[in-house]
């Protein structure tokens, strides 16, 4: 089956054939075709004439505060989830490969809200905050509780960041758990009868067996992350107001809602297209950074 | 490698092959010019027509007419709707681009107006024999385009009960004087009037499709004659009247300050319309499309129209106009029965009935004798009967300029962060960013 | 490991129990309040039904509405979904395999390919992705066809084909790894056929990593709303679920009652088959992710 560097049998590509070929016309092709839209005037309107514009829309981005604004906050978003969402589902895996009796229960209920696609849930989650909780607050006399934490910029962002979590956590979950089952049992027995107590188990001998789980899971959260559209789409839609560089502007508006917005609502579709590819480049930098370290941090442990 | 950057070289040269050609192949020529079939409406209609709607609400309705209209006509019409979550503007596009040309499908305003336009897709309706029946039919440069789907209107919405118990007579209330002394002397009296405020208001951040545009509108065309583009133009042209939007800063900052804060900025439509639905609150800034949902809810308490009267001289009116017109698509196929469809909802009384009775809305046509049931759509009737009504010109703003860019302008002033001078600032600054 | 909670075992329980009362709260609020009547739920959420019929009567508003065609949004969801998983599942393993298994750069490359395009934002090929599946269609003369790719079966499950493959070769990939070489040796010897050996040998093997593939792609594609937006369009005679909840709301007015109805409906049959076969799934998701 193995082959020398240059020779593929017919069977490489006739099982490689039907992936590649969706791929390519799914993926590739409307791919280049958005970069050479970005430098266009194109409106997706058929019938129109479309016309290069050179870097017309890449200078506007460029002068866009509200994509500088969306790009700075889906950043802070971004490191704040990835952080969250891995500490729960580790916290999670922990408690679910215990001797808990129920932990089979709550391994599924954890999974549950992966079930849910993230429109429907931010609609569930609005629901809670702006009127669960507040009814909630006004009950027990609290104002903080009183009034919507999607009031607040602040809030709000890690108000997505706790519904992003509740659908995410169960499954990077799953990746933890089976890291940790796959974890020599021994190593783990031998350093309880040194001595070592939990958290020095945990830190030194659990975390380092587990480091490609790690990997993996911040490459999943970090695009993930960065792409994150329907849960900010429906629970906040970019709200609260706020103030940046003199400009009142959504202060929770993700890179991918302001792209849907300037497509949509201002209908630049072609400057939508340049802020996507702009979007594009950096998370591929992003991510590529990202795995190398993280490679690089797995070999140092 | 080389094999894939080959690979991926054929690729982009494919890409490229294909939007070489993306071209208008077949534009038609001028819309204006295939304009010769109005007269005979009535002769040689058949095959089918396709009808967009962006009204999910009127898509029962709408359907049954077109059922009716094709036992009587013999052309099957498919309804398509879009509604709710469902972007109107990108689900269209989507359409065209996938090569389906609808005979009739929504426009909303300029911007719409513009790139069907410019994609060849709007058939010249001078002429057609219900345009004699209507003032609000979509002109531009002289020619119509546009069918009115509807007429409504808004304005300062008031519980008469409470307003009666409270001593006002709503009939002075034209002037910011007048309005904010009955504000206050509500104010005073809420808890005898199980009042939890003043006034229903929601300005959060899905609600700037009534602050952005709805409200602002106010300060379009507030007091001018129906066809008077004064401040709209001087708006487009990248300037505002300091002194006009000063005031209207104002009278907004005021709506703000008697409103529940937590309905103000988080609670949404329908917190805004429970809170006056359920009598906590003596007004309510919403237009007529509100009828029916109050109509399922069993509200039925009496309720009236004042002016949004933000200036101090009298400006005895409320903003009435089409927020929609049919196009007929230069594109399609069918359309002399789409334009004969059209007509025959304007002139038959089974058209009337269809669009008084069954879709509740308030009709665009002077020949409709029908009354609205909903009781904000009677105002409006009456308003726009005694001919009290100021334009709808929030439309013909750039797209996306009065939700995205004054939307989150009005929620700060509405959240306490600035003040009304910080508020004309802030628009004026966003006004100059219009200009060509 | 195993030690951990020992001491604090009581705690430790209380504790997870109430996380996951926690984790169910949302959804109980879904179902409280599907049991309620619009004007009730927005006055105060927090209250229980009143009436044990309401549910029933939401229930009911739901299935009748023309918009949402439950069983036919049904049907379509059902068929988007187990077709184009069973597709994914096909092509990505036998793609997965033949890359795994051949070492040469061309073979690194395309796996790369692959793994990259994860990180392509939908927004960048949403729209060129129609103009271009039309002129597929105008060219190929499959428009006025049955198997016409926009607001059909076929573009939406290609579209899937291709948008799912990056994350199933990334997982089969992975997994097949750690397959051991000697099986798909021996098979050779007996005369099996390459393709054989990997639909007879290789594929069962595969069924960990193949229930993770088919659990990740079947949540995504079932509740995925833009994609088939875009390629279905709104109001058409396809269309699935999420579409039409999205499709049936007033343009502005949130009809909670019935919000709430519809999105439990819609949620039900995929937590229904995941009740059903939990202890399959999460064996599935663990062993499958060990090497993922």
């Amino acid at each position: 089956m193995k082959h020398k560097s240059g020779k593929h049998s017919p069977i490489f590509y006739a099982f490689l054939f039907p992936a590649l070929f969706s791929f390519a016309f799914v993926i590739v092709i409307p791919f280049f075709l958005g970069i050479y839209y970005s430098f266009t005037d194109w409106t997706a309107m058929t019938g129109t004439n479309v016309n290069w514009v050179g870097f017309a829309n890449y200078t506007a981005v460029f002068n866009d505060v509200t994509f500088l604004h969306s790009f700075l906050v889906t950043v802070a978003f971004a490191v704040i989830n990835i952080v969250v969402v891995n500490v729960v589902a580790f916290g999670f895996a922990l408690l679910v490969t215990s001797k808990l009796k129920l932990k089979n229960m709550y391994r599924a209920a954890f999974f549950m809200p992966n079930l849910i696609g993230g429109i429907i849930l931010g609609y569930i989650w609005q629901f809670i905050f702006n009127n669960a909780i507040t009814a909630f607050g006004a009950s027990i006399g609290s104002e903080f509780l009183a009034t919507s934490l999607l009031a607040n910029r602040f809030w709000a962002l890690l108000a997505i960041v706790v519904v992003v979590t509740w659908q995410n956590a169960g499954y990077i979950m799953m990746i933890y758990v089976a890291a940790i089952q796959s974890a020599p049992a021994a190593l783990l027995e031998a350093a309880h009868i040194d001595g070592a107590n939990y958290w020095q188990r945990l830190r030194h001998i659990l975390v380092p067996l587990v480091a490609p789980a790690f990997t993996v899971s911040l490459f999943l959260t970090l695009v993930r992350s960065f792409q994150q559209f329907d849960v900010n789409m429906a629970l906040t839609a970019g709200g609260p107001s706020g103030m940046f560089m003199d400009r009142a502007l959504p202060t929770t508006e993700f890179l991918a809602l302001n792209i849907f917005n300037t497509a949509f609502a201002f209908r630049e579709l072609a400057q939508g297209q340049a802020k996507s590819v702009i979007f594009f480049i950096t998370l591929t930098v992003i991510a590529l950074v990202q795995v190398y370290f993280n490679k690089r941090k797995e070999i140092e442990m | 490698m080389k094999k894939v950057l080959l690979a991926m070289a054929l690729l982009v040269v494919m890409t490229l092959a294909f939007t070489a050609c993306t071209g208008n192949e077949d534009t038609p020529a001028d819309t204006a010019a295939n304009n010769q079939n109005q007269a005979d409406t009535s002769t040689d209609i058949s095959g089918e027509i396709t009808i967009v709607n962006n009204k999910i609400e009127i898509d029962a309705a709408l359907r049954d007419f077109a059922r009716l209209y094709e036992d009587r006509f013999g052309v099957r019409v498919n309804v398509h709707s879009f509604g709710g979550e469902t972007p109107y503007a990108p689900a269209l596009a989507a359409m065209f681009s996938g090569g389906d040309e609808p005979e009739i499908f929504v426009m909303e305003g300029m911007t719409d107006f513009i790139s069907a336009r410019d994609s060849g897709r709007v058939f010249d309706l001078t002429g057609q024999p219900w345009v004699n029946d209507t003032s609000m039919e979509f002109v531009y440069d002289g020619r119509v385009y546009g069918f009115p789907v509807a007429l409504e209107g808004w304005g300062l919405g008031y519980n008469v009960d409470i307003l009666n118990r409270a001593g006002i007579d709503t009939s002075t209330l034209t002037n910011v004087n007048a309005i904010r002394e009955a504000f206050e002397t509500i104010d005073a009296m809420r808890d005898e009037l199980g009042l939890t405020a003043v006034v229903s208001m929601a300005a959060g951040p899905g609600m700037t499709w009534v602050t952005g545009l709805h409200a602002f509108n106010a300060y379009l065309s507030l007091g001018l004659d129906y066809n008077d583009t004064t401040i709209i133009d001087m708006l487009l042209a990248g300037q505002v009247d300091e002194q006009r939007l000063m005031y209207f800063a104002e009278y907004y900052n005021m709506i703000f300050q008697f409103s529940n804060p937590s309905t103000l900025i988080v609670g949404g439509y329908d917190q805004q319309l429970g809170d006056f639905g359920t009598g906590q609150t003596a007004f309510i800034h919403q237009g007529n499309w509100i009828d029916p949902t109050f109509a399922e809810w069993g509200v039925d308490f009496e309720m009236g129209y004042v002016p949004h009267a933000f200036l101090p001289q009298d400006t005895p009116g409320i903003f009435v106009g089409a927020p929609s017109w049919y196009v007929v698509n230069a594109r399609a196929n069918n359309i002399d029965a789409a334009l004969h469809f059209l007509n025959f909802m304007a002139s038959s009384p089974e058209g009337h009935e269809y669009m008084v009775v069954h879709s509740g809305a308030v009709p665009a046509f002077y020949s409709v004798t029908h009354i609205p049931a909903g009781q904000f759509s009677q105002a409006v009737n009456e308003w726009s009967g005694r001919g009290q009504v100021y334009a709808w010109h929030q439309n013909d703003m750039p797209a996306g300029f009065g939700m995205n860019t004054l939307g989150p302008i009005f929620e700060l002033m509405a959240a306490g962060s600035i003040d009304p001078a910080e508020f004309v600032r802030l628009v004026t600054e966003a006004v100059a960013t219009i200009a060509p | 490991m195993k030690n951990f909670f020992k001491r604090n075992n009581i705690i430790a329980e209380l504790f997870a129990i109430g996380l996951f009362l926690l984790y169910m709260l949302p959804f109980l609020m879904v179902i409280i309040n599907a049991s309620k009547p619009v004007l009730d739920i927005i006055m105060d959420p927090l209250s229980l039904p009143e009436s044990p019929t309401q549910f029933i009567t939401n229930v009911q508003a739901v299935m009748d509405s023309p918009v949402v065609r439950y069983a036919s949004s049904f049907l379509s969801s059902t068929i988007i979904t187990v077709i184009s998983v069973t597709l994914l599942v096909i092509i990505s393993s036998m793609a997965a395999w033949v890359l795994v298994r051949t070492k040469s750069g061309l073979s690194t490359a395309i796996f790369m390919l692959f793994v990259a395009a994860m990180v392509i934002p939908f927004q960048v090929v949403m729209f060129p992705l129609i103009s271009w599946f039309h002129r597929i269609e105008s060219v190929t003369g499959l428009l006025n066809t049955p198997f016409r790719l926009l607001q059909n079966y076929p573009g939406i499950i290609f579209a899937y084909m291709g948008f799912g493959s990056s994350l199933s070769i990334f997982l089969y990939h992975g997994f097949i790894k750690s397959v051991p070489l000697e099986l798909e040796e021996a098979a050779n010897i007996d005369g099996c056929t390459k393709a054989g050996t990997f639909f007879r040998i290789v594929f069962p093997i595969l069924k960990p990593i193949t229930v993770t593939v088919i659990i990740l792609n079947g949540i995504w594609i079932w509740n995925d709303y833009l994609l088939p937006f875009i390629v279905l369009g709104a109001g058409n005679d396809v269309q699935t679920l999420p579409l039409a909840v999205a499709n049936f709301v007033g343009s502005f007015v949130r009809r909670w009652d019935l919000i709430l109805t519809s999105t439990l409906m819609a949620m039900l049959p995929i937590v229904i088959v995941f009740l059903f076969l939990q202890k399959h799934i999460i064996k599935g998701m663990v062993e499958g992710s060990v090497k993922g």
